[in-house]
């Protein structure tokens, strides 16, 4: 199966769409399903929910041989926690899908570290998604250690029990 | 007089939902055994956090939908009147920056994350907030040496 999420805040038509089209075009030939959001559009060649709980969540991302996303934190992080092979498409100011174009300065980034495939306009969607099987996320190796005792000693040192 | 370590300083978390909430519990470590309560956007996302936590709702809101902004800014100005904490602690986005304001104005220190997705700027919201963060940190080492009292000590995602 191949998980399809856009995130709850706001619709990702566009992506939606693409992935409806690939479907039904047979570029895609594995069961689809999918979190689409409130209000946004219906795929008519797969299961999509508006919203998921997160025990449900977790659940698709587990079952997933795949994932296709926008280039959200929350999902890449879990895909990348998981090593599930993942393919983003970043939401673009221009077509009111974000407030700025930090998801294209990501993805960008991630793409170059190995993280992840991108397809950055619906175009590139499909020959992305041919790569995606085979693709081998590289690792992430993070720290936040430092970051969590930077904070610790910072809160350490302030006065216990006092709001100024 | 003896400083008490722990339990009664009283921090306020904040963060929107997906990328912003993840890297906030990253932190979790950071505050274990304090006193803390949540601001997030979504009862989804209060859920997700536990019937154990005290978690306040402020709705998703961005300057797209300056209605939605006016909404959580009360929601999250009433959530800070009442717990008054001694630090707001947020790792965005707009939720995370009124916040941090509102808190402000209440006394309450302020420690900024900024999200790791900001990779050529800080985010708009962590720009307004270094002005008045006590702590202001950022994930990519160029970003320190841009905005001045912004820190860098690696990615926490």
């Amino acid at each position: 199966m191949i998980f399809l999420t856009v995130g709850t805040q706001f619709p990702f038509d566009r992506l939606v769409k693409t992935v409806d089209d690939l479907v039904a075009g047979g570029v895609i030939e594995e069961e689809v399903f999918s979190q689409v959001g409130d209000d946004a559009y219906e795929p008519r060649s797969f299961k999509s929910v508006a919203s998921l709980d997160k025990k449900a969540f977790d659940e698709c991302i587990h079952n997933a041989s795949a994932i296709i996303s926008h280039a959200g934190m929350g999902t890449i992080t879990m895909a990348l926690d998981t090593g599930k092979p993942l393919l983003v498409m970043p939401r673009r100011k221009r077509y009111g899908e974000v407030v700025n174009d930090h998801q294209v300065a990501i993805a960008h980034k991630f793409e170059q570290l190995g993280h992840l495939l991108v397809a950055y306009e619906p175009e590139e969607l499909a020959d992305k998604v041919k790569l995606l099987k085979g693709f081998k996320p590289s690792p992430r190796l993070v720290r936040p250690e430092a970051v969590v005792k930077r904070i610790a000693e910072f809160l350490d040192g302030l006065p216990a029990g006092s709001a100024s | 007089m003896v400083r008490v370590m722990g339990s009664d300083l009283r921090i306020a978390l904040v963060a929107s939902s997906g990328g912003h909430l993840s890297q906030l519990l990253k932190l979790s470590d950071a505050w274990q055994g304090r006193d803390v309560f949540y601001v997030v956007t979504t009862d989804v996302v209060k859920k997700k956090l536990g019937a154990d936590k005290r978690v306040y709702v402020a709705g998703e809101c961005n300057r797209q939908h300056p209605l939605r902004v006016v909404r959580s800014f009360w929601r999250c100005f009433e959530a800070i009147r009442r717990e008054r904490p001694a630090v707001v602690l947020s790792t965005g986005a707009a939720i995370g920056c009124l916040c941090c304001f509102i808190g402000r104005l209440f006394g309450a220190k302020v420690v900024w994350v900024d999200s790791i997705t900001n990779v050529e700027h800080m985010s708009l919201s962590g720009r307004m907030v270094r002005h008045i963060a006590n702590l202001c940190i950022v994930q990519w080492p160029d970003l320190a040496q841009v905005y001045p009292g912004a820190e860098y000590m690696g990615n926490i995602i």
